[in-house]
């Protein structure tokens, strides 16, 4: 065979091959081929990094089945993604988008390229004429300089996936402080409760949202709250002792029941008999209920031997067991 | 090419390599159902669906003027049967609030989630749909169970949480809803994808 129909016969392959390249690109694809084609650019959001074409999933199929009812309708390739980019986000992309963070994984291939051609091109300008004894003392010294640099990749490599988020909370109201309930309204600390009147930690809540009751003067809604704090069996003592405090002195003052407050504060003082709260308002009760001065006397100098019982705490009980000492009637 | 030019080439793709390294390790165990909705701060998806066990169709439209919480679970969804007794107190806490929680079944089929909710209890006041052909998950982007997203008064998604919700953090979103905010995106904790899974 000689040159020239050799030339031929690869210049006619070349020329058969590109028309077969410009048909293909040209023909429409058919509908089942797009919806594979979608389909393969889709990522299936409940797998491992398959596309909704490839995976058996309910979800992939169920999302295959939109792609074809999208495409029935006549929607171009990227209507269907953008509908689906619109639900999902980025995310849903097989390939990452060439934007933000993710569009150095589309250029760093183009970089190195462009950046091996141009070694190449030097390198072809300016062949080595280094002795092979001088190269082996360069590369001796670059040596450790890459082990290093690996190295350090390998740790940054390793601490990015320890250090990464996992989820924790991200923004909102799971940011929420469960201890500082300031920002919580009554009837969502109810709703809490109520869907965790079990819970060994509702406790705390319970006895929030009843003091707050209280301060507002909404005793009978705190009086149920109260009680359940004192007969949980999940309370702390103080929590306890908290809850029968405030239901004695509404027992007392509401409804003038000195008999149950007092039955109330022994309760209190039987899971803490050092309760400087339990401790003054039976001294309170005693002395305006039952004009009991030398018991309400005895309560007062109880409290007062604490040596850290604050000044002003000190003042108060100090000018009440004054008035008890001097037989003063209650006011 | 001259020794010291061979030593800056090393340099150079040495850093290469290192600042490529960083860029792939931050998005290492990254999971991408964690990235905000886009459907926040839009309007939501409409949706019209049949109760569970049939009979008519609930909308999105018709429930315009209230905070509607829509919840996607499942009865092999482990976090959804752990938040199932706070979605239902929520329900019945806020229902002469002007605020309505409609659950949609996901991934399942009406009667096995009827036989869960008749185990786990529903709430009269809250809506129980199925989602034929997931269309209603697709249009809410869902990645994984339990999702809940928040529709404010004027149908507009404010909110959405993943993974397990208690009382507190649905209250606390609703009280936030009311007030005119927007909660934005809460990532509580684990989801489950699928069935099988």
């Amino acid at each position: 065979m000689s040159e020239r129909l050799r030339n031929l016969i690869t210049v006619a392959l070349i020329a058969v091959m590109a028309v077969a390249l410009v048909v293909l690109v040209a023909t429409n694809p058919s509908d089942p081929d797009r919806i594979q084609s979608i389909g393969s650019r889709i990522k299936c959001p409940v797998c491992q990094g398959e596309s909704i074409a490839n995976s058996p999933s309910t979800m992939a199929r169920d999302m295959l089945d939109l792609v074809a009812e999208r495409v029935a309708e006549g929607r171009t390739d990227q209507e269907i993604i953008n509908e689906l980019l619109g639900s999902f986000s980025g995310a849903v992309l097989l390939d990452p988008p060439a934007s933000g963070s993710t569009l150095v994984l589309w250029l760093t291939p183009v970089a190195a390229l462009i950046f091996g051609v141009g070694v190449i091109l030097w390198w072809r300008r300016h062949p080595p004429q280094v002795t092979t004894a001088e190269t082996d003392a360069g590369t001796r010294r670059l040596a450790p300089l890459m082990i290093l640099a690996v190295a350090f990749g390998a740790i940054v490599v390793v601490a990015g996936f320890f250090l990464q988020d996992r989820g924790g909370p991200a923004s909102g109201v799971a940011a929420i402080d469960t201890e500082n309930l300031d920002d919580v309204s009554n009837e969502t600390m109810e709703a809490v409760i109520a869907a965790n009147a079990d819970h060994p930690q509702v406790d705390g809540m319970r006895l929030a949202l009843a003091e707050r009751y209280f301060q507002e003067g909404k005793f009978r809604t705190a009086f149920p709250h109260f009680l359940a704090v004192a007969d949980s069996t999940y309370a702390s003592d103080s929590q306890v002792v908290t809850a029968l405090v405030r239901l004695a002195g509404m027992a007392w003052e509401g409804n003038g029941e000195v008999d149950a407050a007092l039955g109330l504060l022994d309760q209190a003082l039987a899971v803490d008999d050092g309760s400087a709260p339990a401790l003054y308002l039976k001294g309170q009760v005693l002395w305006c209920g039952s004009n009991a001065f030398d018991e309400s006397a005895g309560l007062f100098q109880q409290i007062l031997a604490d040596p850290e019982l604050p000044d002003e705490s000190r003042q108060t009980v100090q000018n009440d067991l004054d008035a008890v000492n001097a037989r003063t009637a209650c006011t | 090419m001259k020794g010291r030019n061979l030593r800056w080439l090393g340099y150079g793709i040495a850093a290469l390599t290192v600042a490529f390294a960083v860029v792939l390790a931050s998005r290492f165990g990254s999971d991408p159902g964690l990235v905000d909705s886009p459907l926040l701060d839009k309007p939501a998806p409409s949706f019209a669906l049949s109760p569970l066990e049939g009979g008519d169709s609930v909308s999105l439209a018709e429930l315009k003027g209230d905070v509607v919480v829509v919840n996607f679970f499942a009865s092999w969804c482990l976090e959804c049967r752990a938040e199932h007794a706070a979605i239902t107190s929520t329900a019945d806490a806020f229902a002469d609030q002007g605020v309505t929680v409609v659950q949609i079944s996901y991934q399942e089929s009406p009667p096995a989630s009827l036989e869960y909710l008749e185990l786990a209890g529903r709430s009269d006041a809250a809506h129980y749909l199925a989602d034929p052909g997931s269309r209603t998950a697709i249009a809410y982007g869902v990645f994984g169970i339990p999702e809940t997203f928040f529709i404010n008064e004027e149908g507009v998604v404010v909110g959405k949480i993943i993974g397990e919700s208690d009382a507190l953090i649905l209250g606390a979103t609703i009280d936030a809803i009311k007030r005119g905010e927007s909660p934005g995106q809460t990532v509580t904790g684990d989801t489950s994808q699928q069935p099988e899974g």
